[in-house]
């Protein structure tokens, strides 16, 4: 699905990607974390081909981003930026997504429907301005209007930057959906709640290095790899890591009933 | 462009100087282009600013200023040989009757020469000057009200900050689609345009939110008398008016 | 000291009131976190204690803000700002000029420091933000994180008895953001500065803030010490808000009856509140 064979990126002298090397499979949902200045970003945009690699390639459904233009990959990858407003650059919701549709250069009766569909799913207003609304709202409508054209891969880079909680939830939730649908995800994040409760596995980076590729929860408790990276557990974990016995916690939930074990022993 | 117009660190006798002198260096050299008409003589000024600006360790940013507008220079030289009549008809363009004089060719040549010469100081010299040097020698001693200096030093702090929201927003839409990465020019920019909605709501927001913050750091209460750092004139800056005072010498007796 | 009497805000042109009815008082020394959802009006107060509410946006201001005894009404914002030092969520805008040192002697010249005390104020805003060595750096080539801390240090400079920050690690990784908290802490407890913080990041808020201050459709909801406002989590889960994870653990224990002490704001309690029951 999603391959990166040596992949190497420099912007000017020094490497900012240091030959990076795993695959993806289809339907995975994997989290890329890693401290500012570590490479996601610059890794994220490696992934639709705005930036190509200076060695390696990238491949995405077979395709080879060093020889597809990213403007054509856009059928096969959704990116979901940190500001929705250098996305949005229509007068009405409905005007934004058929855009979406016009730049895959999808047909016209079945790009309605599709943008009904999305607009209907969402529940937002067709006419209402983007511009009048609030960075979550917004953010919605950017995440739709990338998700109308039905891409296999969608990358959400710092999705949930200047939202607020329930925002946020609202935009992981419907990327989780698509998740469980057959959609790939790779999320760029700081989060380390959001890992806990959405990304199966996690990729750790540092200083343009890739130092952990594994499932979500080997990853989580594991400090030599979390602190070389300079991230902190999820809370709980990071509790349950000052007590004997509890490898196994991760969630409140699990804290919760290890506890009422210990307290009936 | 990246870079143009920055200030580049470094501690070289065109760094220590006063900002007027820099100033005043830099008018002088892009003024005596005009005075002279002597080909060798403007050439001699290119020269001069490229020998300041490998003494001040930008020539890297010298020579890429250069290189982009020789494609331009080239251009404008063939237009205008083509374009002037007088003089001696050099060789005859065949077909087109159209003749090449000696004193096309001159004049052309000055033209380019003029161009390339003139370009170069102001980049040079505001590369070895932190505008806000620029600004508060332009208030001290030229009496020049602040909120003009401020208002400039702005405009040039935030074309960085607009040119990089720009590439963001172009990073965007290409990876929604958007044919960025064309290689014809013309649908390229037909594509820009409306990308322009984006660029002016963030900037509209950031120069609103940028006038609130200085605002709230007393910019009103400021007046010709608040600035801390002093410019005095000093050894630096006799280098400055000798090399003016070759270039005018030069210039006029040439 | 703030004075929030019944303070009343609607933009021009807005169809509700973005603050309704704030009636409270923030102390001299105090540390307050402040919370909520997205448009509860956070942003609305911090203009409403800096005086650009009403000043720089206008709209229909009932009710007073009295700092340290200035009617932000009767007082312009720049007199207002020798009391209140404030740091925007945008880094960029709010920068005026290009090397570090400068950022700093903005304010300072401004207000018109005495030549002789500037070096001094410049030296001690950098120690105390630790970022001597950013001194002559250019801000363009500065980390977000950097540049937030030239931010704070240009207020310092001006040594105002309040300092103001809307959402000042927005754009941070984790350990960024927690070393503003450090600094934002040892600047309260050193000089006795008052702090105001709105941020979502609530771990932080609830580690490093004495009260919490919870806003939800222009009210003030809550306003307490953490503590204190985090036995209503369930509530601010209700508005919109995260709670930290312990918390949640913290009330599912109580309501199961293991535990009846107070609710845990950082981990250190979280260990000792698991420690008491097991």
């Amino acid at each position: 699905m999603i391959e990166f064979k040596n992949v190497c990126f420099r912007y000017e002298t020094e490497d900012t990607i240091k030959n990076l090397n795993f695959h993806i499979e289809k339907g995975d949902f994997v989290a890329i974390l890693g401290s500012n200045g570590a490479g996601k970003t610059t890794m994220s945009k490696l992934f639709n081909g705005i930036l190509k690699p200076t060695s390696g390639d990238v491949v995405i459904n077979g395709l080879n981003t060093k020889t597809t233009r990213t403007s054509m990959l856009a059928k096969h990858i959704g990116f979901l930026f940190q500001n929705p407003d250098r996305q949005i650059c229509k007068n009405t919701i409905r005007d934004e997504l058929m855009f979406s549709m016009e730049c895959i250069g999808a047909d016209n009766a079945d790009a309605q429907k599709r943008v009904d569909t999305i607009i209907e799913k969402f529940g937002f207003d067709p006419s209402h301005d983007p511009f009048s609304l609030s960075r979550g709202e917004r953010q919605k409508i950017a995440l739709a209007s990338i998700i109308v054209t039905e891409p296999d891969v969608l990358v959400l880079d710092e999705p949930t930057t200047g939202l607020d909680y329930a925002e946020c939830m609202q935009i992981l939730n419907i990327v989780s959906e698509l998740n469980s649908r057959g959609t790939t995800v790779v999320m760029v994040t700081h989060d380390m709640e959001l890992v806990l409760d959405f990304a199966k596995k996690v990729l750790v980076m540092t200083d343009g290095r890739m130092i952990a590729f594994d499932e979500m929860r080997k990853v989580m408790k594991n400090m030599e790899v979390l602190s070389e990276a300079r991230l902190l557990p999820p809370q709980i974990a990071d509790l349950a890591l000052r007590f004997e016995g509890f490898d196994d916690v991760y969630t409140h939930e699990e804290m919760f009933q290890k506890i009422k074990e210990k307290v009936r022993v | 462009m990246k870079g143009f117009l920055d200030y580049k660190d470094g501690n070289s006798i065109f760094h220590k100087m006063n900002p007027l002198s820099k100033l005043f260096l830099a008018v002088v050299l892009c003024a005596m282009c005009f005075v002279s008409s002597n080909i060798y003589f403007v050439a001699g000024v290119i020269v001069i600013n490229l020998l300041i600006a490998f003494a001040a360790g930008i020539h890297k940013m010298a020579l890429s200023i250069l290189s982009g507008l020789l494609k331009l220079s080239i251009v404008l030289f063939i237009v205008q040989v083509l374009f002037v009549r007088s003089g001696n008809a050099l060789f005859t363009i065949p077909g087109l009757n159209l003749p090449i004089t000696d004193d096309g060719v001159y004049f052309s040549l000055l033209f380019v020469l003029r161009l390339l010469a003139t370009a170069l100081p102001l980049a040079v010299m505001l590369s070895v000057t932190q505008m806000s040097d620029l600004a508060n020698v332009m208030v001290s001693k030229l009496k020049i009200p602040y909120k003009y200096a401020f208002a400039v030093i702005t405009v040039i702090r935030f074309i960085p900050v607009f040119a990089s929201e720009m590439a963001g927003i172009i990073e965007s839409q290409t990876a929604r689609g958007v044919e960025f990465d064309t290689k014809n020019i013309f649908r390229k920019i037909g594509l820009i345009i409306p990308l322009c909605v984006p660029l002016l709501i963030s900037s509209v927001k950031k120069i609103d939110s940028s006038a609130i913050a200085a605002e709230l750091r007393g910019f009103n209460r400021r007046t010709s008398k608040s600035g801390y750092k002093k410019y005095p004139f000093g050894g630096n800056d006799i280098f400055a008016v000798l090399i003016c005072a070759v270039v005018i010498t030069a210039g006029i007796m040439i | 000291m703030i004075e929030f009497n019944n303070l009343k805000f609607m933009y021009s042109g807005g169809k509700k009131f973005a603050l309704d009815g704030i009636d409270l008082t923030i102390n001299d020394g105090e540390f307050i976190g402040v919370i909520g959802p997205s448009g509860a009006g956070k942003s609305t107060l911090t203009y409403a204690i800096n005086g650009t509410v009403p000043h720089h946006y206008k709209g229909d201001f009932y009710g007073a803000v009295k700092v340290n005894g200035l009617d932000t009404v009767d007082n312009k914002p720049e007199k207002i700002a020798g009391e209140v030092g404030c740091v925007f969520q945008d880094i960029d805008a709010q920068m005026t000029a290009t090397i570090v040192e400068d950022e700093i002697l903005f304010g300072l010249e401004n207000f018109g420091c005495p030549a002789e005390e500037i070096e001094e104020r410049i030296d001690e805003a950098l120690k105390a933000l630790r970022i001597e060595k950013l001194r002559t750096r250019s801000i363009g080539t500065l980390s977000g994180g950097q540049k937030q801390k030239t931010a704070i240090a240009a207020m310092i400079a001006l040594r105002p008895k309040i300092l103001v920050l809307d959402e000042p690690t927005g754009e941070l990784d984790p350990q960024s953001s927690r070393e503003i908290f450090e600094l934002l802490k040892e600047l309260n407890k050193k000089y006795g500065m008052t702090i105001i913080v709105v941020e979502q990041k609530i771990m932080l808020q609830c580690e490093f803030a004495d009260k919490l201050l919870v806003i939800d459709g222009g009210k003030a909801v809550h306003y307490d010490t953490v503590e204190k406002v985090l036995e209503h989590s369930e509530d601010l889960e209700k508005m919109g808000i995260n709670c930290p994870r312990i918390v949640t653990l913290a009330r599912m224990l109580h309501e199961n009856g293991l535990y009846d002490g107070v609710y845990p704001a950082e981990l250190d309690s979280a260990e000792k509140m698991v420690r008491s029951i097991i």
